[in-house]
């Protein structure tokens, strides 16, 4: 085994850095081909933990209790903008039954992440302090007993206030190729679309959460995060720890969707206070705390204009969007689809980050990418409309053929496919059909978008693969399971490497004890960085079986093939139970670690697809209601169909609420969100969905190692919202300037 | 003051203490199968049948459960509870899982009442307990694969 450092990019979630990947040369590097024999890839299996999750025996973040643990409730502000005046600290500690507290002034031993608690809260929900007790009632008993005096201060909220009095979190971005301005002037046709979309909270239904505990100087913490490794990390750094003596424990994530990052407040305050205690401490978000504080899609006021030839040839884009950031945050590439969808030598881009009192944005599944597209893709329906052109032909006519940044190739590339098989499924070619007038005084239409996001993970990841004496395989990975399927997807690219049934591998997950390293769960990466890892450590496992076999046979290894738990000889002379070998292992395993090899030097690695949406509107009330979605993704190899599809569903689903539904509402007047509960901030239910139907071009990406996959968390959320308020245009002839396409919305556009 | 609460066919003494009977199901009895997701009656993560009747045990006081027969998923595993769960798993009707218990509660009482549901039946006596990670086209689905239809 000869390891070796590579220079290679890494991306996440469009933005790239160079690092050095740890490549063991002795790794599968090949490609499965694409017609290649795989019994088990590509094939529908449940999940290996399903039952358990069916009858509630899984244990998330919130179900861990420890002996003597201590439950924390945060002293949150109750306005948009202040400054503590006072804050009886010393009350809150005399509650009966509370064993710590902590705020502003509090000498903490962390060092990060300074402040961690708001002397002058700038955003309603913002953490002011933090009480430890014997139960949560007490706990919430000593928060009531901070008696906090707030002197509330002048708050700002509206995006457009913002921008007019210049107030941005980083520095306005413009980003140009060619001349958009000149290409605009000389454009045979042009159009302008604007529109506001809404603030989206991410809405895991298991909040954000977190247990800490000690044991001397060690730290073991059950954090709900996307992150695990992001977060011991992040406690290592904050308490100045070694990274060994730091153990985050996530083996079921309730749901995250972007917003579960790192350590986050949690785990650190957890941890804060459970070394000032000596006792453990739990710190579990309350759902209004969650909405308040858990992390949101930045609402967005976008334009877009365009230029063409007559004959449809996109000449000119020009994109402006105003983002509200709240506090700060990165800021996410919501001009990406202007920038990348289409062919265009003319582009120019240009964002604000404004700044605004709340809490600073964060990822929600494609930030960036999927409130943009929703903006872009109605501006090119708009465009196909002043042309006359039907919208699909519109796109497949611009479409781009090279990376319209760099210039780069694609590594692989199936829009074109996803475009065709999608107008087949969703019947594009009569969708004008749908609008003669219908017997039940409904307006139908039809309405397409497409998507690109990034996708295709990296280096590193690693999984090492243990072999048994009675058969059974383990697959160590560093996966947090977040409701993906990601460890079902390992087993099964585990048990087709190394020819077993799925019932002899097991996979785990959730820990960074075994010091085996996953990425974070985002950026829709995990797939395609940890399959090839798994891929590359189980063919290790299956070469020593194999070399162990023929001994045993006494013959020569090349004549030996593994399938189905089966060795068997060339000539069919033996055909045994993989048991016959290793169970002479008596207590030896055999082992394999894996690592992902680093991505193809000279291509740019995206994901692709198509949505058609059929809606039907109801102009009385004012009802849009999505009938079906048509959904096709280019995403290379599809390991497990049945939990691809969820995701798909998934997605859509969350594309369809942010089309109709969710909108985060801030009174202006009190800068106070007014929605921040389940009850009032819409997200969907059974009764709302649409039929969906899904494929995929089912292409394997021949340059990714080792599997051809790409991720599929993000790309099915990302063109819904396009393709419904697509549609309720066809329907209507009407465009809406912002969504959700709520009731009050729709009659106001029609009127 | 204690008061007696029969469980899963058990019987408990708890002192409730003004608490919800979620928190007494899952902090004094540990049966933590039952969910908190929103503690404001909006979710049904928090379902347990009370009597046979789906109830969010967020909102209801421990005290008023007194009395009656209360059953959590943890005591749902057999007959056709247990045929809604593998249909659950058959068709990938969840992901995170964090919603899940309570669906099988609603489903499970669903189909004792109406052992062939329409799609609309489906969805009318399942609206009411969100999944945010949208696996209701399979939820959906096993629910028809429980009742022998798919
Ligand atoms: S937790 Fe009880 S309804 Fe949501
Ligand atoms: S499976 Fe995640 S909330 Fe339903």
């Amino acid at each position: 085994m000869t390891t070796r450092f590579v220079k290679t990019q890494k991306e996440m979630e469009g933005r790239y850095e160079d690092v050095w990947a740890l490549v063991d040369e002795s790794d599968e590097t090949t490609s499965w081909k694409p017609d290649a024999d795989l019994s088990l890839v590509g094939q529908p299996a449940p999940r290996q933990d399903g039952a358990a999750r069916a009858a509630g025996r899984v244990r998330f973040t919130v179900d861990v209790k420890l002996a003597g643990m201590l439950h924390a409730a945060v002293l949150r502000s109750p306005a948009a903008h202040g400054t503590v005046r006072s804050l009886d600290l010393a009350a809150a500690l005399a509650t009966p039954g509370v064993r710590g507290v902590i705020g502003p002034e509090s000498e903490l031993s962390l060092t990060t992440r300074a402040p961690l608690l708001q002397a002058e809260p700038a955003y309603a929900g913002a953490a002011i302090a933090v009480v430890a007790a014997d139960t949560l009632e007490a706990a919430l008993a000593g928060v009531a007993a901070l008696a906090l005096d707030l002197e509330v201060l002048p708050h700002l909220v509206d995006m457009q206030e913002g921008l007019n009095e210049q107030r941005f979190t980083t520095d306005p971005t413009d980003e140009a190729r060619g001349d958009a301005e000149a290409a605009l002037a000389a454009a045979a046709v042009t159009i302008e679309f604007a529109l506001d979309t809404p603030a989206h909270v991410q809405t895991p239904l298991e909040p954000h959460a977190a247990v800490a505990s000690w044991d001397g100087d060690e730290l073991t913490a059950w954090v709900s995060t996307l992150g695990m490794f992001a977060a011991r990390e992040e406690l290592a750094k904050a308490f100045g720890l070694r990274k060994d003596a730091v153990r985050v424990r996530t083996e079921f994530v309730g749901g995250g969707f972007g917003a579960k990052q790192g350590a986050g407040f949690e785990a650190l305050a957890a941890a804060e206070l459970a070394r000032i205690t000596g006792r453990p401490v739990r710190l579990v978000n309350d759902r209004h705390a969650e909405q308040l504080d858990g992390g949101r899609r930045a609402a967005t006021r976008q334009t877009v204009r365009l230029g063409a030839d007559r004959d449809g040839t996109l000449t000119a884009i020009d994109a402006d969007a105003v983002v509200a950031q709240g506090q700060g945050g990165w800021v996410m590439p919501v001009l990406i689809p202007a920038q990348t969808l289409y062919r265009c030598a003319n582009v120019r881009a240009l964002t604000f980050p404004v700044k605004t009192n709340l809490r600073a944005q964060n990822a929600f599944r494609a930030p960036g990418v999927m409130e943009g597209t929703a903006a872009f893709e109605q501006a090119i329906d708009e465009l196909a409309l002043a042309l006359n052109m039907d919208p699909l032909e519109l796109r497949r006519l611009n479409h781009a053929d090279v990376d319209q940044v760099s210039g780069l190739p694609y590594s692989s590339k199936q829009l074109l496919a996803c475009y065709d098989r999608a107008a087949e499924l969703a019947g594009w070619a009569t969708r004008d059909e749908l609008r003669k007038p219908q017997p039940d005084g409904l307006l139908r239409g039809m309405g397409c978008a497409t998507q690109i996001w990034w996708g295709g993970g990296g280096p590193p990841s690693h999984a090492t693969v243990r072999l048994d004496a009675d058969g059974n395989a383990t697959v160590i990975t560093g996966i947090q399971d977040i409701g993906t399927g990601t460890l079902t997807s390992a087993q099964i690219v585990a048990a087709e490497e190394l020819g077993l049934p799925l019932s002899q591998v097991r996979v785990v997950g959730g820990d960074t004890g075994p010091n085996v390293y996953g990425p974070v769960s985002g950026g829709s990466q995990t797939t395609p960085s940890v399959m090839p890892a798994v891929r590359s450590a189980a063919a290790k496992v299956r070469k020593t079986l194999l070399q162990l076999a023929g001994d045993v046979f006494e013959i020569a290894v090349e004549d030996l093939d593994l399938r189905d738990g089966r060795i068997r000889s060339s000539d069919g002379a033996i055909d045994a139970e993989v048991t016959e070998v290793t169970g002479k292992l008596g207590d030896a395993t055999i082992d394999g670690s894996g690592s992902r090899g680093p991505n193809p030097d000279g291509f740019v690695v995206h994901t692709f697809g198509c949505q058609i949406a059929q809606v039907a509107v109801d102009v009385g009330l004012g009802e849009v209601r999505v009938e079906r979605i048509v959904a096709v993704h280019d995403v290379g190899r599809i390991v497990n169909p049945l939990t691809a599809s969820s995701q798909v569903e998934g997605g859509v689903l969350q594309g369809m609420a942010f089309a109709l539904s969710e909108e985060f509402i801030v009174d202006p007047t009190t800068g106070v969100p007014v929605n921040a509960h389940l009850d009032d901030y819409k997200i969907p239910t059974i009764a709302d969905m649409p039929e969906i139907i899904i494929d995929y071009p089912h292409v394997p990406d021949a340059n990714l190692p080792t599997t051809g996959t790409k991720g599929l968390g993000e790309p099915p959320i990302i063109p819904t919202a396009a393709a419904i308020a697509n549609a309720f245009a066809h329907a209507t002839d009407r465009r809406a300037a912002a969504l959700p396409l709520t009731r009050a919305r729709v009659l106001e556009t029609l009127a | 003051m204690e008061i007696t609460l029969e469980v899963n066919g058990r019987t408990y003494s708890i002192a409730p203490a003004g608490r919800r009977l979620l928190a007494v199901l899952r902090d004094d009895l540990e049966l933590l199968g039952t969910k908190l997701a929103c503690g404001e009656g909006a979710c049904g993560a928090c379902g347990v049948l009370l009597d046979g009747r789906p109830v969010n045990a967020c909102l209801l006081f421990a005290e008023a459960a007194e009395g009656h027969e209360i059953v959590t998923i943890e005591g749902l595993s057999t007959g056709r509870a247990a045929a809604v769960q593998a249909a659950f798993v058959a068709e990938d009707a969840l992901q995170c899982g964090f919603c899940t218990p309570g669906q099988v509660v609603s489903a499970t009482v669903l189909l004792e009442r109406t052992p062939h549901p329409t799609r609309e039946e489906i969805h009318e006596t399942m609206a009411g307990n969100l999944c945010r990670c949208g696996a209701y086209p399979k939820i959906e689905r096993a629910i028809l694969r429980a009742a022998g239809e798919a």
